[in-house]
């Protein structure tokens, strides 16, 4: 006897139109005999977090936005095999126009794969290049492995630095890593943005956060920068805690979170 | 101009001789076509670009530089084998499966699980949905790695809180026993190959760490005549399910019922695979860039 189609996806979020939700169910697979909808199960909280009342900012909370047909997942991190990513691929395989996309999510936090697609659509980015011990000086460095998170950077200005870190993020000499050539006076610096926006940037970083959400459509997320004499690089995209979102911030995402703003 | 096949290697993910005679041989069978051949490594992925088409014969995975190489060659148009999507759907076992679901092609009863779902309940209800003993993977398991066969609740814990550690999500799927599982290599759509890899008696994989030991299958190329067609149909759905390009479908064939247990990208193409089909590299060559057949 074969055994077709019976694949139970437990756990994804499911949003009455408009709605804000938490996931905490499981439904069937969607293609699964007799299983075509999702569950319309809604429950908005306001949960205590760091002692702020807040619509759910709770560490590792995801929440999903229905908006004119397409389902934003928000979340503070993305990475392959984390909640929100299968979440995001549970809502794919069912046919949703779901953003971010699970391949964009992967792409956003490959550091040399997330500033070719950025440069592709214009935007400002560090040069970079792949190695196994060299470094030029000064440099970021970021790991390029199955281990490496992008929010796990290195700023290197001297050999001795450069050695020690080349050590941790290959796993002394395991895996290649990326590095981003930096002039001597560049400062790294970093905000969230927020459905694109950000709050208290200057006008440069908030054009190009516009940018960079149009081309990877994450809700949050963080953006780290090169400063240099000629203008802003994009260096990365790394994921955002909601613990270390400024008052400003924090306030934004729930306006996005309680609807009084829109994706 | 002569154009321009990458092989994309990787030295620290190279394992064997045979791995190397394999690429030699590969390389000389795109010269022999008239290309020029480049072995590209992760140093050299800002070369990708100039290429006509890329071969990538290293351990994939979307976190590493390999899917680093395949998204280059994606975003400047350049034909690839294995493509980005197909790393991301067979190097997440949700993934693949859950494709594998969608076409409705035949695979073992499975389960995802949720590290929320975890409770004692629903491990006891599992069992009762897939019998015992049941198997459980990490999403990300390649070579048999962290696929552990478990015959109780208890033992279901032991291994699902390790693999938790790795994913949010594992899969819990029903155990079909095998002596061997039959590999058909499939290339855009069609059979390029297939054999038997007999699983050692010592264990229920087709690689295992025994006592401190790596034991391996055994290897025997098939004939295409001597493969049941509905072992062929099978690895070319399962195969089609996932994309167009180039994967080997581990299929368990259990008392006439065929059973796809998984869809590889990157397939091993080394241990004796090709012993009946000698024209492998030809036709992954003239895939990528057809017309240069001399």
């Amino acid at each position: 006897m074969n055994h077709r189609g019976n694949v139970t996806l437990a756990r994804a979020s499911a949003p009455a139109a408009a709605s804000t939700v938490q996931p905490a169910f499981p439904h069937p697979f969607p293609g699964h005999k007799g299983e075509k909808h999702l569950p319309a199960e809604v429950f908005v909280n306001a949960h205590r977090a760091n002692g702020h009342h807040e619509n759910g900012l709770l560490r590792d909370s995801l929440h999903v936005l229905e908006q004119d047909g397409v389902w934003h997942v928000i979340s503070e991190d993305y990475s392959y095999k984390t909640e929100p990513y299968y979440t995001i691929l549970s809502y794919e395989l069912m046919g949703r126009d779901v953003r971010p996309a699970s391949s964009t999510v992967l792409d956003a936090y490959v550091v040399p794969i997330c500033l070719e697609r950025a440069r592709q659509a214009g935007i400002p980015v560090a040069e970079w290049g792949v190695s196994q011990g060299y470094v030029p000086l000064p440099s970021i460095i970021y790991g390029l492995n199955y281990f490496a998170t992008s929010a796990d950077f290195f700023e290197v200005r001297d050999g001795k630095k450069a050695k020690e870190v080349i050590a941790h993020v290959t796993n002394k000499g395991k895996y290649p890593f990326c590095f981003q050539k930096i002039p001597a006076d560049a400062a790294i610096r970093s905000c969230t943005s927020i459905f694109g926006r950000t709050t208290g940037s200057c006008p440069a970083v908030a054009g190009l956060a516009r940018k960079i959400y149009r081309v990877f459509n994450i809700p949050l997320v963080t953006l780290v920068f090169v400063r240099t004499k000629k203008g802003w690089l994009l260096s990365s995209l790394a994921p955002a805690r909601y613990s270390r979102i400024s008052g400003d911030e924090r306030a934004l995402l729930t306006a996005y979170l309680s609807r009084r703003e829109l994706p | 101009m002569s154009r321009r096949l990458g092989i994309f290697v990787d030295r620290k993910t190279l394992a064997s001789a045979e791995q190397l005679t394999a690429l030699i041989h590969c390389r000389d069978v795109a010269e022999a076509r008239g290309l020029d051949v480049d072995f590209i490594f992760p140093v050299d992925i800002s070369k990708i670009p100039k290429m006509d088409a890329l071969f990538i014969r290293a351990r994939t995975d979307p976190m590493n530089v390999t899917y680093v190489a395949a998204q280059m060659a994606a975003f400047h148009g350049i034909p690839v084998i294995d493509d980005p999507a197909s790393i991301r759907i067979c190097s997440d076992k949700v993934n693949m499966y859950s494709h594998l679901m969608k076409k409705d092609v035949a695979i073992p009863r499975t389960v995802f699980l949720s590290k929320n779902d975890l409770s004692v309940e629903r491990v006891a209800r599992l069992f009762d949905e897939l019998g015992t003993p049941l198997i459980v993977k990490e999403p990300s398991t390649s070579f048999s790695l962290r696929v552990e066969k478990v015959n109780d609740i208890s033992g279901f814990f032991q291994v699902a809180r390790r693999f938790i550690r790795l994913s949010d999500w594992i899969v819990a799927q029903q155990y079909i026993e095998s002596r061997y599982d039959w590999r058909v290599g499939v290339l855009g759509g069609n059979l390029l190959y297939a054999c038997k890899y007999t699983i050692p008696s010592v264990t229920f994989k087709i690689q295992a760490s025994v006592n401190g030991h790596v034991v391996y299958c055994g290897v025997e190329s098939v004939p295409e005549h001597a493969i049941p067609p509905h072992v062929v149909r099978l690895g070319k759905e399962a195969a089609t399910a996932v994309g167009s390009g180039l994967y080997g479908v581990d299929i368990k064939n259990n008392n006439g019922d065929a059973y796809v247990i998984e869809v590889n990208d990157n397939p091993s193409l080394e241990s004796g695979e090709d012993g009946c089909y000698p024209d492998i590299y030809e036709q992954i060559v003239d895939h990528l860039l057809p017309g240069d057949t001399p």
